[in-house]
């Protein structure tokens, strides 16, 4: 459900994360976004279960990035970089 | 500012760091490279091929690896294969096989964790990721000593049999090890040392007539028609033969003699220049080892060559040489490190020959390190590193 996606200012700022870097592994996330590793972690897990996003697991690693196959994360990602140009137009 | 005249149209093209697009008189040894790897192109993955290049200082190692990572990576664009060339300089990696393949995957993933795993396991996910972009790496080892010297024979064992354990599997790793000679192979087992020493390509000190070939195509490229003098190259390429057929050496004096002219506003490079920037250029093996360095290294090393400036004494300790690092960290706003750290630095400096230390004996109390500057002038190592760390 979509509110359950974008209820959390956390999940939002994951979110925001990959538009703007793309891939990171689950640490590098939670220090970016200001989480402990596991908030950060339950978080991909609802993202991922909602098909926005992917990972692929390098041993011990796993490297998550934005599913753009799904259309929902694809049109989160022009959701976000309008917002990052409002913003950024806001502050001029 | 607007009227300043200069001797150079594109510095950029006397650059340590600039590969030209051919190579003078490597050709040979260009077409060899390419016939050792042309597996690559014809049948991608049936095998991985080992490679050395090996010659002394300013031979065109380096930018030999490099031109030809250039070219196969478009050749085989054009065929629609995956070959990446990845050069990655050994020293500055640490001679740590951690760092050097941590290089390799970063090319690959940007933002791969620096820190969560053994270099056997990055091996293992350096191969994955090969796997899964279906791409094909030639690895580029320049300056192996220093991982054989760091890592003893086993890094570049598991280097070499990377594929072994991987069977009908495609090959994706083949590698080129750069390196001044084979006298650091010996440290090597038997059979990583056949492996390794069966192709290759050595590359001869240039004879003057040839480095005058080579400084010619630079001067085209860097500077401004008829301001560098015949006599000018003739000396400059007579000072690199006797440098060991340096031809980097002979790059080097050739833009420092164009500096020298900027700098009197001279409208010709006249071997006057010359002189003045030979006596000015110190051993590039030195020049090497401090453009690797780290950056609270540079710093330590740029506080020693401000102190050594304005002193006669020979050799500074520890706590001197401490204060004045203590002070560059200030004005570059660094947290200074602390004293078993600085006195890493200090042996790691020692043996790349940069400062010379020794430990006190008689004449002052205690034990303590000394450091000396014996082979550069300090102005010269302050110049150099100041503008480094304005890069940086």
């Amino acid at each position: 459900m979509v509110e359950d996606v974008f209820s959390s200012k956390g999940r939002v700022k994951i979110l925001r994360l990959f538009v703007e870097i793309g891939e990171l592994n689950i640490s590098e996330i939670a220090r970016r976004a200001g989480l402990n590793y596991a908030t950060a972690n339950q978080h991909l897990g609802i993202l991922e279960s909602a098909g926005l996003v992917l990972h692929k697991s390098f041993g011990r690693i796993r490297i998550y990035r934005l599913n753009e196959s799904n259309p929902h994360a694809r049109a989160v990602k022009v959701l976000i970089e309008s917002w990052g140009t409002a913003d950024r137009r806001k502050v001029k | 500012m607007s009227s300043y005249f200069t001797v150079f149209t594109d510095e950029s093209k006397l650059d340590i760091n600039y590969i030209p697009a051919s190579l003078s008189h490597r050709e040979s040894q260009f077409n060899l490279l390419s016939k050792f790897f042309q597996f690559a192109i014809e049948s991608p993955g049936k095998m991985a091929q080992r490679i050395l290049i090996v010659g002394k200082v300013g031979t065109g190692k380096t930018a030999l690896a490099k031109l030809f990572g250039v070219r196969i990576m478009q050749i085989a664009q054009e065929k629609g294969i995956n070959v990446r060339y990845v050069h990655v300089n050994c020293r500055e990696r640490r001679g740590s096989l951690f760092m050097i393949l941590q290089q390799v995957i970063l090319d690959f993933y940007p933002h791969f964790p620096k820190r969560g795993y053994s270099s056997e396991e990055l091996l293992g996910m350096l191969l994955q990721v090969l796997d899964e972009q279906n791409v094909f790496v030639i690895l580029g080892l320049d300056e192996l000593e220093t991982l054989v010297e760091n890592e003893g024979a086993d890094a570049l064992y598991e280097l070499t049999r990377i594929h072994e354990s991987r069977f009908k599997a495609p090959q994706r790793l083949s590698l080129i090890g750069i390196l001044r000679g084979l006298e650091c192979l010996e440290a090597l087992d038997e059979s990583t040392r056949s492996t390794l020493q069966r192709n290759i390509i050595l590359l001869e000190e240039y004879s003057k007539n040839q480095l005058r070939d080579i400084l010619d195509a630079r001067v085209v490229l860097a500077f401004r028609d008829g301001v560098i003098l015949e006599e000018t190259l003739d000396q400059i390429a007579e000072l690199a033969e006797r440098e060991g057929g340096n031809a980097r050496y002979g790059i080097e004096l050739l833009w420092r003699a164009g500096k020298y002219a900027d700098a009197s506003s001279l409208s010709e490079v006249s071997p006057e220049c010359v002189r003045r920037a030979s006596s000015s250029v110190y051993p590039t093996v030195q020049k090497d080892a401090v453009f690797s360095l780290g950056l609270h290294e540079k710093l330590f090393l740029l506080g020693l060559a401000r102190r050594f400036k304005h002193t006669t004494q020979a050799y500074l300790t520890m706590g001197e040489a401490e204060e004045a690092y203590r002070i560059v960290c200030e004005e570059y706003d660094e947290k200074p490190r602390r004293h078993t750290q600085l006195w890493k630095y200090v042996n790691d400096l020692s043996a790349a020959d940069v400062v010379k230390s020794k430990v006190s004996s008689d004449g002052l109390r205690g034990k303590t390190t000394l450091i000396g500057l014996p082979y550069v002038s300090a102005e010269e190592l302050e110049r150099e590193l100041s503008r480094r760390l304005r890069l940086q």
